[in-house]
Protein backbone atom coordinates (compact mmCIF):
# COMPACT_ATOMS: atom_id res chain seq x y z
CA UNK A 1 0.00 0.00 0.00
CA UNK A 2 1.44 3.00 -0.79
CA UNK A 3 0.73 6.66 0.44
CA UNK A 4 -1.76 7.95 -1.84
CA UNK A 5 -4.01 5.19 -0.96
CA UNK A 6 -3.65 5.97 2.74
CA UNK A 7 -4.67 9.40 1.92
CA UNK A 8 -7.16 8.67 -0.49
CA UNK A 9 -9.07 6.53 3.03
CA UNK A 10 -9.12 9.25 4.74
CA UNK A 11 -9.90 11.57 2.14
CA UNK A 12 -13.08 9.44 1.71
CA UNK A 13 -13.63 9.19 5.16
CA UNK A 14 -13.68 13.29 5.38
CA UNK A 15 -16.43 13.62 2.78
CA UNK A 16 -18.80 10.79 4.12
CA UNK A 17 -18.33 12.50 7.86
CA UNK A 18 -18.32 16.26 7.32
CA UNK A 19 -20.87 18.38 6.01
CA UNK A 20 -19.99 21.37 3.46
CA UNK A 21 -16.42 19.84 1.88
CA UNK A 22 -16.04 18.80 -1.59
CA UNK A 23 -13.65 16.08 -2.96
CA UNK A 24 -10.92 18.38 -4.60
CA UNK A 25 -11.04 21.16 -1.96
CA UNK A 26 -9.14 18.79 0.69
CA UNK A 27 -5.38 19.91 0.95
CA UNK A 28 -3.37 17.45 2.90
CA UNK A 29 -1.23 19.79 4.12
CA UNK A 30 -3.81 21.11 6.54
CA UNK A 31 -5.74 20.09 9.62
CA UNK A 32 -9.13 18.65 9.48
CA UNK A 33 -9.87 21.33 11.74
CA UNK A 34 -9.39 23.63 9.05
CA UNK A 35 -12.70 22.23 7.23
CA UNK A 36 -14.89 22.71 10.17
CA UNK A 37 -13.89 19.57 12.13
CA UNK A 38 -14.28 19.23 15.99
CA UNK A 39 -12.96 16.64 17.97
CA UNK A 40 -15.30 14.11 17.98
CA UNK A 41 -15.57 14.48 13.84
CA UNK A 42 -11.91 13.83 14.10
CA UNK A 43 -12.30 10.57 15.59
CA UNK A 44 -14.53 9.34 13.98
CA UNK A 45 -12.55 10.22 10.34
CA UNK A 46 -9.40 8.65 12.19
CA UNK A 47 -11.32 5.45 13.82
CA UNK A 48 -13.09 4.84 10.65
CA UNK A 49 -10.42 4.90 8.69
CA UNK A 50 -7.38 2.31 10.88
CA UNK A 51 -10.91 -0.23 10.90
CA UNK A 52 -10.39 0.15 6.87
CA UNK A 53 -6.85 0.14 6.77
CA UNK A 54 -7.33 -2.96 9.76
CA UNK A 55 -4.69 -0.96 12.16
CA UNK A 56 -4.69 -0.25 15.32
CA UNK A 57 -2.68 2.87 16.87
CA UNK A 58 -3.25 4.50 20.28
CA UNK A 59 -4.99 7.83 20.86
CA UNK A 60 -1.88 8.67 22.86
CA UNK A 61 0.13 8.31 20.01
CA UNK A 62 -1.93 10.49 18.04
CA UNK A 63 -2.00 13.39 19.67
CA UNK A 64 0.36 15.67 18.19
CA UNK A 65 -0.44 15.33 14.70
CA UNK A 66 -1.82 18.00 13.23
CA UNK A 67 -2.37 17.65 9.71
CA UNK A 68 -3.70 15.01 6.92
CA UNK A 69 -0.41 14.28 5.72
CA UNK A 70 0.78 13.55 8.83
CA UNK A 71 -1.72 11.57 9.73
CA UNK A 72 -0.94 9.30 6.40
CA UNK A 73 2.16 8.83 7.28
CA UNK A 74 1.89 7.82 10.93
CA UNK A 75 -1.21 5.32 9.32
CA UNK A 76 1.55 4.16 6.90
CA UNK A 77 3.99 3.27 9.62
CA UNK A 78 1.47 0.77 10.37
CA UNK A 79 0.59 -0.48 7.80
CA UNK A 80 3.71 -1.44 6.49
CA UNK A 81 4.50 -2.98 10.05
CA UNK B 1 -1.55 -6.33 21.46
CA UNK B 2 2.52 -6.02 22.67
CA UNK B 3 2.16 -2.20 23.68
CA UNK B 4 -0.90 -2.53 25.98
CA UNK B 5 0.04 0.16 28.41
CA UNK B 6 -0.83 2.29 25.54
CA UNK B 7 -4.34 1.89 25.03
CA UNK B 8 -7.32 3.25 27.15
CA UNK B 9 -10.87 3.88 26.65
CA UNK B 10 -10.53 6.45 23.97
CA UNK B 11 -9.22 3.45 21.75
CA UNK B 12 -11.84 0.84 21.49
CA UNK B 13 -15.47 2.90 21.07
CA UNK B 14 -15.96 1.43 17.60
CA UNK B 15 -16.73 -1.76 17.37
CA UNK B 16 -16.13 -4.60 14.79
CA UNK B 17 -17.31 -7.25 15.88
CA UNK B 18 -20.62 -9.31 13.57
CA UNK B 19 -22.55 -9.59 16.44
CA UNK B 20 -23.51 -6.06 18.46
CA UNK B 21 -23.49 -7.72 21.41
CA UNK B 22 -19.98 -8.80 21.32
CA UNK B 23 -17.09 -6.59 22.45
CA UNK B 24 -14.69 -5.84 20.00
CA UNK B 25 -12.50 -8.39 20.03
CA UNK B 26 -8.98 -6.43 20.65
CA UNK B 27 -11.06 -4.83 23.65
CA UNK B 28 -11.78 -8.11 25.48
CA UNK B 29 -7.89 -8.83 25.06
CA UNK B 30 -6.71 -5.61 26.35
CA UNK B 31 -9.01 -5.66 29.25
CA UNK B 32 -7.57 -8.97 30.90
CA UNK B 33 -4.64 -8.21 30.14
CA UNK B 34 -3.17 -8.82 34.29
CA UNK B 35 -1.62 -5.25 34.30
CA UNK B 36 -4.92 -3.37 32.57
CA UNK B 37 -6.87 -4.95 35.50
CA UNK B 38 -4.29 -3.80 37.83
CA UNK B 39 -5.36 -0.54 36.64
CA UNK B 40 -8.85 -1.20 36.82
CA UNK B 41 -8.98 -2.67 40.08
CA UNK B 42 -8.44 1.16 41.49
CA UNK B 43 -11.85 2.01 40.30
CA UNK B 44 -15.35 0.65 41.59
CA UNK B 45 -14.09 0.09 45.05
CA UNK B 46 -16.58 -0.37 47.71
CA UNK B 47 -17.27 1.73 50.37
CA UNK B 48 -18.64 0.22 53.56
CA UNK B 49 -19.65 3.72 55.04
CA UNK B 50 -20.91 7.41 54.29
CA UNK B 51 -18.51 9.34 52.07
CA UNK B 52 -17.66 11.29 55.30
CA UNK B 53 -13.96 12.96 55.59
CA UNK B 54 -13.07 9.42 57.52
CA UNK B 55 -14.29 6.35 55.45
CA UNK B 56 -14.28 3.19 55.28
CA UNK B 57 -13.54 0.88 52.09
CA UNK B 58 -13.15 -2.53 50.92
CA UNK B 59 -9.78 -2.23 49.06
CA UNK B 60 -9.84 -4.24 45.28
CA UNK B 61 -5.73 -3.94 45.89
CA UNK B 62 -5.50 -6.82 48.53
CA UNK B 63 -9.62 -7.43 49.15
CA UNK B 64 -8.67 -5.92 52.71
CA UNK B 65 -11.14 -2.95 54.58
CA UNK B 66 -9.12 0.11 55.14
CA UNK B 67 -9.99 2.96 57.10
CA UNK B 68 -9.13 6.01 55.02
CA UNK B 69 -9.12 9.73 54.92
CA UNK B 70 -11.69 10.11 51.59
CA UNK B 71 -10.09 13.31 49.38
CA UNK B 72 -12.11 11.63 46.86
CA UNK B 73 -16.07 11.56 47.39
CA UNK B 74 -18.17 15.12 45.89
CA UNK B 75 -19.28 16.16 49.72
CA UNK B 76 -17.92 18.92 49.75
CA UNK B 77 -19.54 20.50 51.90
CA UNK B 78 -20.83 17.20 54.47
CA UNK B 79 -24.33 17.76 53.38
CA UNK B 80 -24.77 14.25 52.88
CA UNK B 81 -24.06 13.27 56.66
CA UNK B 82 -25.59 16.47 57.54
CA UNK B 83 -27.53 15.38 61.07
CA UNK B 84 -30.34 17.86 59.91
CA UNK B 85 -30.44 16.90 56.64
CA UNK B 86 -30.81 12.68 57.27
CA UNK B 87 -33.59 14.18 59.56
CA UNK B 88 -35.45 15.90 57.04
CA UNK B 89 -34.82 12.96 54.77
CA UNK B 90 -36.44 10.25 57.02
CA UNK B 91 -39.41 12.26 57.70
CA UNK B 92 -39.69 12.61 53.69
CA UNK B 93 -39.70 9.06 53.22
CA UNK B 94 -41.60 8.18 56.03
CA UNK B 95 -44.47 10.31 54.63
CA UNK B 96 -44.33 10.20 50.55
CA UNK B 97 -42.27 6.42 50.35
CA UNK B 98 -38.87 5.60 48.63
CA UNK B 99 -39.77 6.79 45.02
CA UNK B 100 -41.45 8.90 42.71
CA UNK B 101 -43.42 6.03 41.22
CA UNK B 102 -44.15 8.14 37.93
CA UNK B 103 -42.64 11.20 35.80
CA UNK B 104 -43.37 14.45 36.22
CA UNK B 105 -46.03 15.42 33.91
CA UNK B 106 -48.80 12.54 35.19
CA UNK B 107 -47.85 11.40 38.50
CA UNK B 108 -44.50 12.37 39.60
CA UNK B 109 -44.86 16.59 40.56
CA UNK B 110 -45.19 16.34 44.49
CA UNK B 111 -45.55 19.64 46.38
CA UNK B 112 -42.08 19.04 48.00
CA UNK B 113 -40.70 19.37 44.24
CA UNK B 114 -42.41 22.57 43.57
CA UNK B 115 -41.56 23.82 46.59
CA UNK B 116 -37.74 22.43 45.72
CA UNK B 117 -38.04 23.95 42.50
CA UNK B 118 -39.12 27.31 43.69
CA UNK B 119 -36.35 27.85 46.32
CA UNK B 120 -33.85 26.71 44.01
CA UNK B 121 -35.29 29.76 41.24
CA UNK B 122 -35.13 31.80 44.49
CA UNK B 123 -31.58 31.11 45.21
CA UNK B 124 -30.26 31.74 41.27
CA UNK B 125 -32.24 34.26 41.10
CA UNK B 126 -33.97 33.00 37.82
CA UNK B 127 -37.60 33.11 36.98
CA UNK B 128 -38.10 29.23 37.15
CA UNK B 129 -36.37 26.08 37.80
CA UNK B 130 -36.71 22.40 36.26
CA UNK B 131 -35.37 19.88 38.43
CA UNK B 132 -34.39 16.27 37.12
CA UNK B 133 -33.38 13.29 38.87
CA UNK B 134 -29.93 13.00 37.38
CA UNK B 135 -27.32 15.74 37.05
CA UNK B 136 -26.06 14.13 33.65
CA UNK B 137 -29.61 14.11 32.81
CA UNK B 138 -30.56 17.64 33.66
CA UNK B 139 -27.24 18.84 31.27
CA UNK B 140 -27.95 16.17 28.55
CA UNK B 141 -31.79 16.93 28.71
CA UNK B 142 -31.57 20.83 28.54
CA UNK B 143 -28.99 20.84 26.02
CA UNK B 144 -31.04 18.36 23.26
CA UNK B 145 -33.90 20.45 24.54
CA UNK B 146 -32.65 23.78 23.73
CA UNK B 147 -30.84 22.94 20.13
CA UNK B 148 -31.85 21.61 17.29
CA UNK B 149 -30.08 20.33 14.13
CA UNK B 150 -28.77 23.33 12.32
CA UNK B 151 -28.11 25.28 15.64
CA UNK B 152 -24.30 25.52 16.99
CA UNK B 153 -23.11 24.50 20.99
CA UNK B 154 -19.96 25.98 20.94
CA UNK B 155 -18.20 25.00 23.88
CA UNK B 156 -14.91 24.98 26.16
CA UNK B 157 -13.16 21.88 25.01
CA UNK B 158 -12.96 20.62 28.91
CA UNK B 159 -16.59 20.41 29.44
CA UNK B 160 -18.45 17.51 30.60
CA UNK B 161 -19.06 14.79 28.55
CA UNK B 162 -23.13 15.09 29.75
CA UNK B 163 -23.00 18.92 27.64
CA UNK B 164 -21.27 16.78 24.84
CA UNK B 165 -23.70 14.18 24.96
CA UNK B 166 -26.81 16.70 25.05
CA UNK B 167 -24.93 18.34 22.02
CA UNK B 168 -24.65 15.12 19.89
CA UNK B 169 -28.61 14.12 21.05
CA UNK B 170 -29.77 17.84 19.74
CA UNK B 171 -28.32 16.79 16.54
CA UNK B 172 -26.64 20.44 16.57
CA UNK B 173 -23.25 21.64 15.53
CA UNK B 174 -20.61 21.07 17.96
CA UNK B 175 -17.65 22.96 18.15
CA UNK B 176 -15.17 23.27 20.90
CA UNK B 177 -13.10 26.56 21.50
CA UNK B 178 -9.80 25.87 23.60
CA UNK B 179 -9.84 26.15 27.29
CA UNK B 180 -10.84 29.33 27.74
CA UNK B 181 -9.23 31.04 24.91
CA UNK B 182 -10.81 33.97 24.66
CA UNK B 183 -9.75 34.59 21.40
CA UNK B 184 -10.48 30.73 20.03
CA UNK B 185 -14.03 31.84 21.28
CA UNK B 186 -14.43 34.73 19.18
CA UNK B 187 -13.11 33.57 16.04
CA UNK B 188 -15.67 30.66 16.21
CA UNK B 189 -18.68 33.19 17.31
CA UNK B 190 -17.19 35.07 14.06
CA UNK B 191 -17.71 32.11 11.77
CA UNK B 192 -20.71 30.94 12.81
CA UNK B 193 -22.73 33.93 13.77
CA UNK B 194 -25.35 34.07 11.06
CA UNK B 195 -26.79 30.28 13.32
CA UNK B 196 -28.66 30.20 16.61
CA UNK B 197 -25.79 30.03 18.72
CA UNK B 198 -25.56 28.72 22.57
CA UNK B 199 -22.20 28.79 24.35
CA UNK B 200 -21.77 26.46 27.21
CA UNK B 201 -19.37 26.95 30.09
CA UNK B 202 -18.27 25.45 33.40
CA UNK B 203 -18.20 27.83 36.65
CA UNK B 204 -15.03 25.53 37.78
CA UNK B 205 -13.48 22.87 35.59
CA UNK B 206 -14.23 19.21 37.14
CA UNK B 207 -10.31 18.27 36.21
CA UNK B 208 -8.05 21.51 37.15
CA UNK B 209 -9.89 23.26 39.43
CA UNK B 210 -9.77 26.57 37.77
CA UNK B 211 -12.71 28.56 36.73
CA UNK B 212 -14.60 30.18 33.92
CA UNK B 213 -12.38 33.35 32.67
CA UNK B 214 -16.14 34.81 32.99
CA UNK B 215 -15.34 38.44 32.71
CA UNK B 216 -13.96 38.32 29.08
CA UNK B 217 -16.26 35.68 27.90
CA UNK B 218 -19.07 37.56 28.35
CA UNK B 219 -17.64 40.36 27.32
CA UNK B 220 -16.76 38.70 23.90
CA UNK B 221 -20.18 36.94 23.58
CA UNK B 222 -21.67 40.72 24.08
CA UNK B 223 -20.87 41.57 20.67
CA UNK B 224 -22.63 39.25 19.17
CA UNK B 225 -26.94 39.30 19.55
CA UNK B 226 -28.91 36.80 20.30
CA UNK B 227 -25.55 34.43 21.78
CA UNK B 228 -26.77 32.67 25.08
CA UNK B 229 -24.79 31.25 27.68
CA UNK B 230 -25.12 28.36 29.20
CA UNK B 231 -23.42 28.34 32.63
CA UNK B 232 -22.65 24.23 34.43
CA UNK B 233 -21.93 25.14 37.65
CA UNK B 234 -22.04 21.45 39.11
CA UNK B 235 -18.21 22.01 41.14
CA UNK B 236 -19.50 25.88 42.30
CA UNK B 237 -23.08 25.71 43.32
CA UNK B 238 -23.44 26.79 47.69
CA UNK B 239 -19.86 27.49 47.73
CA UNK B 240 -18.73 30.42 45.20
CA UNK B 241 -19.98 33.88 45.52
CA UNK B 242 -21.07 36.01 48.60
CA UNK B 243 -24.22 34.31 48.86
CA UNK B 244 -22.74 30.52 47.37
CA UNK B 245 -25.00 31.15 44.01
CA UNK B 246 -21.81 30.30 42.49
CA UNK B 247 -18.76 31.45 40.13
CA UNK B 248 -21.34 33.53 38.25
CA UNK B 249 -21.85 35.28 41.68
CA UNK B 250 -18.81 35.58 42.16
CA UNK B 251 -17.66 37.71 39.03
CA UNK B 252 -21.10 39.43 39.78
CA UNK B 253 -22.30 38.01 36.44
CA UNK B 254 -25.81 36.37 36.88
CA UNK B 255 -27.38 38.63 35.39
CA UNK B 256 -25.86 37.53 31.71
CA UNK B 257 -26.04 33.90 32.19
CA UNK B 258 -29.13 32.83 30.31
CA UNK B 259 -29.40 29.42 31.38
CA UNK B 260 -27.64 27.94 34.95
CA UNK B 261 -27.42 24.38 36.10
CA UNK B 262 -26.03 22.63 38.94
CA UNK B 263 -25.96 19.17 40.12
CA UNK B 264 -27.77 17.98 43.36
CA UNK B 265 -25.05 15.55 44.07
CA UNK B 266 -21.50 17.46 44.44
CA UNK B 267 -22.35 19.93 47.23
CA UNK B 268 -26.16 19.77 48.24
CA UNK B 269 -25.07 16.00 49.17
CA UNK B 270 -27.98 13.98 47.06
CA UNK B 271 -28.56 13.12 43.94
CA UNK B 272 -30.52 14.26 40.94
CA UNK B 273 -29.72 18.36 38.86
CA UNK B 274 -31.39 21.48 37.90
CA UNK B 275 -31.48 24.35 35.90
CA UNK B 276 -32.77 27.83 36.29
CA UNK B 277 -33.60 30.35 33.57
CA UNK B 278 -36.81 32.51 31.96
CA UNK B 279 -40.04 30.96 32.94
CA UNK B 280 -41.23 30.86 29.33
CA UNK B 281 -38.20 28.82 28.42
CA UNK B 282 -38.34 26.52 31.36
CA UNK B 283 -42.10 25.33 30.11
CA UNK B 284 -40.70 24.85 26.61
CA UNK B 285 -38.07 22.48 28.23
CA UNK B 286 -40.91 20.79 30.33
CA UNK B 287 -42.37 19.53 26.78
CA UNK B 288 -38.89 19.28 24.59
CA UNK B 289 -36.48 17.31 27.34
CA UNK B 290 -36.71 13.86 27.53
CA UNK B 291 -34.88 13.26 30.93
CA UNK B 292 -37.60 15.28 32.35
CA UNK B 293 -40.71 14.50 30.84
CA UNK B 294 -39.96 10.46 29.67
CA UNK B 295 -38.22 9.62 33.43
CA UNK B 296 -39.27 9.26 37.00
CA UNK B 297 -39.05 12.46 38.77
CA UNK B 298 -36.49 12.71 41.69
CA UNK B 299 -37.52 10.83 44.94
CA UNK B 300 -39.18 12.83 46.85
CA UNK B 301 -37.51 11.09 50.28
CA UNK B 302 -34.06 12.80 48.14
CA UNK B 303 -35.91 16.20 47.48
CA UNK B 304 -36.95 16.23 51.48
CA UNK B 305 -33.47 16.29 52.49
CA UNK B 306 -32.55 18.12 49.57
CA UNK B 307 -35.04 21.13 51.06
CA UNK B 308 -32.69 21.31 54.20
CA UNK B 309 -29.63 21.09 52.62
CA UNK B 310 -30.34 23.78 50.68
CA UNK B 311 -31.69 25.78 54.06
CA UNK B 312 -28.50 24.27 55.51
CA UNK B 313 -25.95 25.91 53.32
CA UNK B 314 -27.58 28.92 52.96
CA UNK B 315 -28.73 30.20 56.35
CA UNK B 316 -25.16 31.33 57.10
CA UNK B 317 -21.90 30.81 55.40
CA UNK B 318 -20.31 28.80 58.00
CA UNK B 319 -20.07 25.53 55.99
CA UNK B 320 -18.48 27.52 52.97
CA UNK B 321 -16.12 29.55 54.74
CA UNK B 322 -14.78 26.09 56.80
CA UNK B 323 -14.45 24.69 53.45
CA UNK B 324 -12.21 27.10 52.01
CA UNK B 325 -10.48 27.35 54.69
CA UNK B 326 -9.30 23.53 54.52
CA UNK B 327 -8.82 24.57 50.73
CA UNK B 328 -6.24 27.58 51.79
CA UNK B 329 -4.81 25.28 54.52
CA UNK B 330 -4.30 21.76 51.62
CA UNK B 331 -3.31 23.91 49.17
CA UNK B 332 -0.55 25.55 50.95
CA UNK B 333 1.03 22.11 52.02
CA UNK B 334 1.03 21.02 48.74
CA UNK B 335 2.34 23.94 47.49
CA UNK B 336 5.33 23.59 50.30
CA UNK B 337 5.65 20.00 49.10
CA UNK B 338 6.69 21.79 45.76
CA UNK B 339 3.80 19.74 43.64
CA UNK B 340 2.31 20.77 40.61
CA UNK B 341 -1.20 22.20 40.82
CA UNK B 342 -1.99 23.36 38.01
CA UNK B 343 -4.16 27.06 37.93
CA UNK B 344 -6.61 25.69 40.79
CA UNK B 345 -8.53 27.95 42.29
CA UNK B 346 -11.27 26.02 43.97
CA UNK B 347 -11.72 23.09 46.36
CA UNK B 348 -10.90 20.73 43.33
CA UNK B 349 -7.28 20.37 43.75
CA UNK B 350 -4.99 18.78 40.99
CA UNK B 351 -1.92 16.69 42.07
CA UNK B 352 -0.20 16.54 38.50
CA UNK B 353 2.10 13.95 38.46
CA UNK B 354 2.72 13.56 34.06
CA UNK B 355 3.13 11.45 31.56
CA UNK B 356 4.01 7.81 34.12
CA UNK B 357 0.96 6.13 33.82
CA UNK B 358 2.62 3.23 35.77
CA UNK B 359 3.63 5.37 38.30
CA UNK B 360 0.50 6.95 38.91
CA UNK B 361 -0.86 3.59 39.48
CA UNK B 362 1.91 2.58 41.49
CA UNK B 363 1.67 5.78 43.94
CA UNK B 364 -2.29 4.85 44.03
CA UNK B 365 -1.80 1.59 45.61
CA UNK B 366 0.70 2.95 48.08
CA UNK B 367 -1.80 5.94 49.11
CA UNK B 368 -4.55 3.65 49.83
CA UNK B 369 -2.29 1.25 52.01
CA UNK B 370 -1.06 4.28 53.88
CA UNK B 371 -4.61 5.40 54.46
CA UNK B 372 -5.90 7.83 51.72
CA UNK B 373 -8.58 7.45 49.39
CA UNK B 374 -7.13 9.43 46.61
CA UNK B 375 -7.90 7.78 43.17
CA UNK B 376 -6.12 8.31 40.21
CA UNK B 377 -7.02 10.13 36.83
CA UNK B 378 -5.82 8.95 33.92
CA UNK B 379 -5.96 9.33 30.12
CA UNK B 380 -7.91 9.81 28.52
CA UNK B 381 -9.75 11.76 31.30
CA UNK B 382 -7.05 13.86 31.40
CA UNK B 383 -4.62 14.59 28.50
CA UNK B 384 -2.17 12.15 28.46
CA UNK B 385 0.89 14.06 29.38
CA UNK B 386 -0.90 15.65 32.93
CA UNK B 387 -1.76 12.29 34.50
CA UNK B 388 -2.58 13.24 38.01
CA UNK B 389 -4.17 12.50 41.23
CA UNK B 390 -7.52 14.77 42.02
CA UNK B 391 -8.50 16.14 45.99
CA UNK B 392 -11.87 16.89 46.66
CA UNK B 393 -11.63 19.24 49.59
CA UNK B 394 -14.24 18.98 52.10
CA UNK B 395 -15.86 20.62 55.21
CA UNK B 396 -15.61 17.72 57.18
CA UNK B 397 -11.98 17.41 57.14
CA UNK B 398 -10.31 18.48 60.40
CA UNK B 399 -6.44 20.08 60.76
CA UNK B 400 -5.56 16.60 61.72
CA UNK B 401 -6.65 14.97 58.93
CA UNK B 402 -5.26 17.10 56.59
CA UNK B 403 -1.98 17.32 57.84
CA UNK B 404 -2.16 13.37 57.52
CA UNK B 405 -3.05 13.46 54.42
CA UNK B 406 0.10 15.71 53.31
CA UNK B 407 2.25 13.73 55.26
CA UNK B 408 1.38 10.74 53.28
CA UNK B 409 1.20 12.71 50.09
CA UNK B 410 4.65 13.61 50.53
CA UNK B 411 5.89 10.01 51.36
CA UNK B 412 4.60 8.89 48.18
CA UNK B 413 4.22 11.49 46.16
CA UNK B 414 6.72 14.21 46.71
CA UNK B 415 9.72 11.84 47.64
CA UNK B 416 9.20 9.74 44.42
CA UNK B 417 8.51 12.89 41.81
CA UNK B 418 11.86 14.58 44.40
CA UNK B 419 10.35 18.11 44.48
CA UNK B 420 11.34 18.40 47.70
C1 LIG C 1 -19.18 19.55 35.32
C2 LIG C 1 -20.16 18.47 35.59
N1 LIG C 1 -21.40 18.56 35.08
C3 LIG C 1 -22.32 17.60 35.30
C4 LIG C 1 -22.04 16.49 36.05
C5 LIG C 1 -23.09 15.44 36.24
O1 LIG C 1 -23.59 15.44 37.50
P1 LIG C 1 -24.09 14.10 38.24
O2 LIG C 1 -22.86 13.31 38.61
O3 LIG C 1 -24.80 14.63 39.42
O4 LIG C 1 -24.96 13.35 37.30
C6 LIG C 1 -20.77 16.38 36.63
C7 LIG C 1 -20.39 15.26 37.51
O5 LIG C 1 -20.32 14.14 37.23
C8 LIG C 1 -19.80 17.37 36.37
O6 LIG C 1 -18.56 17.26 36.86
Amino acid sequence: MTKDDVVAVIVENILDNLDDVEEGEIDTSKSMKDYGANSLDIIEVVSTSMRELKIKIPRTELADIDTIDSLADKFLEYVNK
Amino acid sequence: MDDVLKFSFADFFFNDSENVLNPPSDFQEWMQDPRVQYGFSFFEQQLLKAPRAKTEILSNIDGKKRSVINLTSYNYLGLSTHPEVIEAAIEGLKKYGLGASGAPLLSGTFDLSVKFAKMLADFKEKEACLLYSSGLGGNMGAIQGLLRKGDYLIMDEKCHKSLVDGGTLSGAKMQFFKHNDIEHLNQLLEKYKDKRILVAIEGVYSMDGDLAKLPEIVEVIDQYPNVAIYIDEAHSTLMFGENGRGVAEHFGLEHKMGITFGTLSKSFGGVGGFVCSNKDIIRYLQGYSSPYNFSCAPAPSIVAGLIKALEVATRDSSLRDKLWKNTEYFKKGLLDLKLDIGETESQVIPIIIGSDGNMLFEMAAELQTKGLFLQPVDFPAVPAESRRFRISVSTQLSKEDIDEALNIIEDVIAKRLKTI
